[in-house]
């Protein structure tokens, strides 16, 4: 037996979100129950199933790296600091 | 992902901070098995919930009905699929130990379904009564469970929760329109189903509660029992039933519904197993996975 994740993805722009896992014997019973267990009610129009096994989990700390480059980010405030001194310089004239 | 706290004290702050655990976090071994005592339970009485619901597929009345029991009985099992998934992740019993466990009356589910079903009546008065209060229960867990997993999966739960309440009280109403009769069979299953009912959300939440302290649940007994009183005697009054407690009085001052002194003794018999249908239950429980094991063990010829 063996554990997959199972992903459905509703109709349209929304991506597809992990729903829980489930148990089975093979791929083609897995959907089978996939589908019984998680898309009952029209939860989804795809699904993906993904064995357990197959999935790369990244190791602690692995992507703390990038949680410090405020380099990659830009907050506009410059700009925004001069839009707003010619605002209010067009509004004294 | 896999993080670790030093102390007790430090996974509480976080806890207490809103954090959510995961099922690859280290997290404290106390916390751990009292997250899956809970959600072991919680599926046990899914999986022996839906084995009553599938008792009343041949017996209910009318195509309709029939038609709903069957979802509800698929809803069940389904819930108890993904309970056991969930719990099975905390890797302190397999799916099969705990089903051995169940079946050895070893491990708990809900004091409701330690009686029996005899009539349609008490079916509905399941589908009305018990539903609601598992899932004011459910709603309290879900709105700030800190076990991930788990909280994820109730809001599923959850929502299919809702299609059985209406059900529920859809079929109230077909008898509260109907014959004397079925009225009068209705009004008795009230009350036997009241009190178990009632003592499903347990005796009042004590101080030290480590599920609350540890936002497993985060509501107390007292007040989801409360809830539940408020919102189903006038429910049932309004349909014209009646509520089989002498005590009950409307409390002017404050606004609310007041019940009589609750006596535990039922619901202490039913934790030891010892409940008016537990041992039915569990053996014909037991039956059924035996006479199902030949679908295990064709499946298990055929895993890859």
């Amino acid at each position: 037996m063996r554990v997959y994740e199972v992903f459905l993805k509703p109709d349209g722009k929304e991506e597809f979100r992990h729903a829980g896992s489930i148990e089975a014997a093979t791929d083609e019973l897995a959907l089978v129950l996939a589908r019984e267990n998680y898309a009952r009610r029209a939860e989804g129009t795809h699904m993906w199933l993904v064995n357990r096994e197959n999935i790369c989990v990244s190791e602690e700390g692995f992507i703390d790296s990038n949680l410090d480059k405020p380099h990659r980010h830009n907050d506009g405030e410059r700009v925004a600091r001069w839009r707003k001194l010619q605002r209010n310089k067009k509004n004294n004239e | 992902m896999n993080r670790s706290w030093d102390s007790l004290e430090t996974f509480e702050n976080f806890l207490d901070s809103g954090g959510i655990v995961e099922p690859v976090d280290e997290m404290p071994t106390e916390y751990r098995q009292a997250v899956f005592d809970f959600i072991e339970m919680h599926a046990n009485s899914e999986l022996m919930g839906g084995l009553t619901e599938r008792d009343w597929i041949p017996r209910a009345p009318g195509l309709r009905h029939k038609m709903s029991v069957i979802a509800k009985t698929q809803d069940e099992i389904g819930h108890a699929h993904l309970l056991y998934m969930v719990a099975a992740d905390l890797q302190i019993k397999t799916r099969q130990e705990m089903m051995r466990d169940l079946f050895a009356g070893k491990s708990k589910f809900h004091n409701v379904f330690h009686y029996r079903a005899k009539t349609w009546g008490d079916q509905v008065a399941i589908a009305f009564l018990v539903d609601a209060a598992a899932l004011v229960s459910q709603q309290a867990v879900f709105k700030n469970c800190s076990y991930g997993p788990y909280k994820r999966i109730l809001k599923r739960i959850i929502a299919e929760e809702g299609f059985h309440l209406r059900f529920g009280e859809e079929s109230v109403l077909r008898i509260a329109e109907g014959t004397q009769i079925q009225r009068s069979m209705f009004q008795s299953s009230i009350n036997d189903w009241w009190w178990p009912a009632l003592q499903l959300f347990g005796p009042d939440s004590k101080p030290n509660d480590l599920l609350l302290r540890w936002h497993i649940k985060s509501e107390r007994n007292e007040v989801l029992r409360d809830r539940w009183i408020q919102k189903f005697v006038p429910l049932l009054q309004g349909y014209g039933f009646t509520i089989p407690d002498p005590d009950l009085r409307w409390n002017k001052e404050e606004n609310r519904w007041e019940i009589g002194p609750i006596d535990w003794e039922p619901l202490k018999r039913t934790l030891a197993m010892g409940g008016p249908d537990s041992a039915r239950r569990i053996s014909e429980a037991s039956e059924s996975w035996e006479k199902s094991s030949w679908v295990r063990e064709a499946l298990e010829k055929v895993a890859t």
